[in-house]
């Protein structure tokens, strides 16, 4: 029994493996916001369009996490901000994983 | 009615409002508007002197812990000479840097942007005028919009440091979150945990799973924020904390008596700061040019929790040399603990006669790379003798720096007895100072075998 459920749980894993391979990679780039998209105070999630500072082209990138938003709420991020930004896309969306200003003092 | 009834009846009042967890002050403040701190003078009055005389406004206090000072004088971020910023607010004063040869812009730059005043109040500065310039708000409310804490230039050509400073922020006052503090200390050092490698989330920190913030540790009586003895952090308003107070946990926080018995040599944050992270390397003589076309400082950094710290003995004294700041102590000293530490290497210049540190204004590396226009500038506006000399004859060398590691704090990762007594374990006993004969007394399972052998077996 023992046996057969480590078995299964490889084949999960493998599986996972394969199929984030296929679309759900980390993609890591630099650049600055253009645009914040949010919908008001209690929004849960926000769309930034940043300019990827390596290729010069636009990339939309979803935000969900609490912290950043926050930061979009509050204005610690804004237009013009130079940030880190690690995404993954799921379902035709760059989710952000991290999203960070380079800036500090 | 007088300010003292107002103030005696608004406290009487308090005691029924405090429940709603609303500020007292709110009524008022929606009917008056919100003039800065002589709003909160009304009812708060004393306040904004007192701050004046406060680490967050001077930015240096006296140091009698640290080696090779003088112990009567002020040192703090207003002065200090170091390689994690190697600027500091004199020298490189909040200011217009000069356009960039490659794209004609500019942009402001200055170590004391992390200060609560206007600027043209700065660090330090006193009287009616500090006091009107103190933003109360950016550590109260809890409705700040940032975009107005940004460095602009006034009619007269003055750079001011903007604050938010409407009726709306300050009817949102409350004690202040860990977002009012994280304000200036998440990026302090040049960018995300830059300095001290710490971030306070959930996913963190313990504490701040369990929802405490800055302030439910760090208690302030009349703005004086206490600290530790971390061996960078020099400024200090004379009150401290450690994690073994009394009113925290107390030296007797285990129910297992064989981790409590350690606590005398060995301190909580060695087993429950496993991690810390932030930058490791910086190069200031050399900077690396950004997608803007500005330049920074050459910085190797990392997340939080995703670096090793060191382990020494600390008795809360630190040597200090240009070429290294870190805590002094030794197992036989009878005060010292073993302490973690993030270690942090920067490169910077030194005085090529004295062979003392020197410093740099940022604004001309930030423009054009140009790291001895640097030096050359800070040694101007501290007076050295031939600061065109001096800068071109310094010569580049290394500081190493031991910043104290008390946060990201951990229960379930915190160090077992298998993780420091075995021969690959965490500490280096031999550095520490333990003979070979104890070493191999102190690397057996002999010490923790049936314990850990219970353990495992409640564990399945
Ligand atoms: C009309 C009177 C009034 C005004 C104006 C006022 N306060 Fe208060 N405030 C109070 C009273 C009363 C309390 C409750 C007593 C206490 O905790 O000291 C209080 C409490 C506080 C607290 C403690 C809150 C807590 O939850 O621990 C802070 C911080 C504070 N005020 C800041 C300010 C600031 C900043 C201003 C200016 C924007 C201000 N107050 C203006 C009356 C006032
Ligand atoms: C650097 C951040 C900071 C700034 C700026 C600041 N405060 Fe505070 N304030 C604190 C902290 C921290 C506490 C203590 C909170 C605690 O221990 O619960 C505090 C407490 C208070 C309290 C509660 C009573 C007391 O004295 O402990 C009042 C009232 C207050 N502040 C008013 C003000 C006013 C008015 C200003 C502007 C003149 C101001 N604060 C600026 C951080 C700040
Ligand atoms: C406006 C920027 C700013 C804000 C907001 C701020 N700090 Fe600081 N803080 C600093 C700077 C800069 C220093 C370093 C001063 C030095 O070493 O000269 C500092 C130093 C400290 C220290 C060590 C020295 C001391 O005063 O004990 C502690 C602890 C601290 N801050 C805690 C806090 C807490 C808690 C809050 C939120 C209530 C807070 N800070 C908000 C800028 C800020
Ligand atoms: C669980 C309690 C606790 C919380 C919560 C906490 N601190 Fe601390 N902090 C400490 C202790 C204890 C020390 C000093 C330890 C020592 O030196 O022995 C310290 C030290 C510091 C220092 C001095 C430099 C250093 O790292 O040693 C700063 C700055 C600081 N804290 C800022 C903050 C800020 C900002 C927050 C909120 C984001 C915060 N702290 C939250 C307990 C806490
Ligand atoms: C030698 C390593 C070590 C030292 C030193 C140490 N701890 Fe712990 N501590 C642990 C371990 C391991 C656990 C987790 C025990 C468990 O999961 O049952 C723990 C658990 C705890 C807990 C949770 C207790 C509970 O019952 O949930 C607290 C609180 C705590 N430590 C505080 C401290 C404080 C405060 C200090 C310093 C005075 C300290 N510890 C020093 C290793 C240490
Ligand atoms: C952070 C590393 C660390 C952890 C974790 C740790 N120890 Fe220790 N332990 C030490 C050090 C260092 C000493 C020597 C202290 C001294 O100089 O007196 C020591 C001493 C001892 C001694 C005395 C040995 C002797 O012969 O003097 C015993 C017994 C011991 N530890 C058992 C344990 C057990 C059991 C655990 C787990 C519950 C544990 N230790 C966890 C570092 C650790």
């Amino acid at each position: 029994m023992k046996k057969t459920i480590s078995t299964l749980f490889v084949a999960a894993v493998v599986a996972l493996g394969l199929a984030s391979s296929a679309c759900a990679e980390d993609v890591k780039f630099v650049g600055v916001i253009t645009k914040i998209e949010i919908a008001g105070k209690d929004a849960k999630t926000a769309t930034a369009t940043v300019k990827d500072n390596g290729s010069g082209t636009p990339v939309l990138v979803t935000v969900n996490d609490d912290l950043t938003l926050d930061k979009f709420k509050d204005h610690r991020i804004v237009e013009g901000d130079e940030i880190r930004c690690k995404y993954e896309t799921a379902a035709g969306k760059n989710v952000s994983k991290l999203f960070r200003k380079t800036a500090g003092c | 009615m007088t300010r003292t009834t107002i103030v005696a009846a608004a406290f009487v009042l308090a005691a029924s409002t405090a429940m709603a967890g609303e500020h007292f002050g709110r009524e008022s403040i929606e009917k008056s508007g919100y003039q800065g701190p002589e709003t909160c003078e009304e009812c708060h009055p004393g306040t904004a002197k007192a701050f004046l005389d406060t680490v967050h406004w001077k930015h240096e206090s006296k140091v009698t812990n640290v080696d090779g000072i003088d112990p009567k004088k002020p040192y703090g971020m207003k002065n200090r000479i170091y390689v994690m910023c190697n600027g500091n607010d004199i020298v490189n004063n909040l200011k217009e840097i000069p356009k960039s040869p490659e794209t004609g812009k500019t942009k402001f730059s200055g170590c004391n942007t992390c200060h609560p005043g206007n600027h043209l109040s700065d660090v330090g500065s006193t009287g009616p005028e500090a006091e009107k310039a103190i933003d109360c708000l950016v550590c109260h409310s809890s409705d700040y919009d940032f975009s107005k804490r940004k460095p602009y230039k006034d009619e007269q050509g003055r750079i001011v440091m903007g604050q938010d400073r409407s009726t709306k922020a300050a009817l949102a006052i409350g004690k202040p979150s860990v977002k009012n503090c994280m304000v200036c200390h998440e990026a302090a050092g040049g960018g995300y945990v830059v300095k001290r490698g710490f971030s306070f989330t959930k996913d963190t920190d313990v504490h701040a799973a369990k929802g405490m913030v800055c302030v439910d540790c760090h208690k302030a009586k009349h703005h004086k924020i206490p600290t530790g003895l971390d061996p960078n952090n020099w400024a200090n308003d004379g009150v401290r904390i450690s994690c073994a107070d009394a009113s925290c946990h107390g030296d007797k926080p285990h129910k297992d008596a064989d981790l409590n018995r350690h606590i005398a040599k060995i301190a909580c944050q060695t087993c429950h700061i496993p991690r810390t992270g932030g930058a490791f390397a910086k190069d200031f003589t050399v900077w690396t040019q950004t997608a803007d076309k500005f330049y920074e400082p050459t910085t190797l950094k990392k997340e939080a929790n995703e670096t090793t710290p060191v382990y020494a003995w600390y008795n809360g004294t630190v040597a200090n040399t240009p070429h290294f700041i870190g805590p002094k102590g030794s197992r036989k000293d009878g005060k010292s603990k073993i302490m973690p530490f993030k270690i942090f290497q920067g490169k910077a210049f030194y005085n090529a006669k004295s062979g003392e540190l020197l410093s740099m204004d940022f604004a001309p590396p930030m423009a054009s790379g140009d790291t001895r226009g640097g030096v050359e500038s800070a040694a101007r506006t501290l007076g050295l003798k031939n600061p065109e000399q001096v800068a071109k004859s310094a010569v580049p060398g290394w500081q190493t720096i031991y910043f104290g590691s008390n946060h990201l704090v951990t229960k379930g990762k915190a160090l077992s007895c298998a993780n420091c007594h075995a021969p690959n374990g965490v500490l280096n006993f031999k550095n520490l100072g333990y003979s070979d004969k104890e070493i191999v007394r102190l690397t057996t399972p002999e010490l923790y075998l049936k314990q850990l052998v219970e353990k495992q077996k409640e564990e399945w």
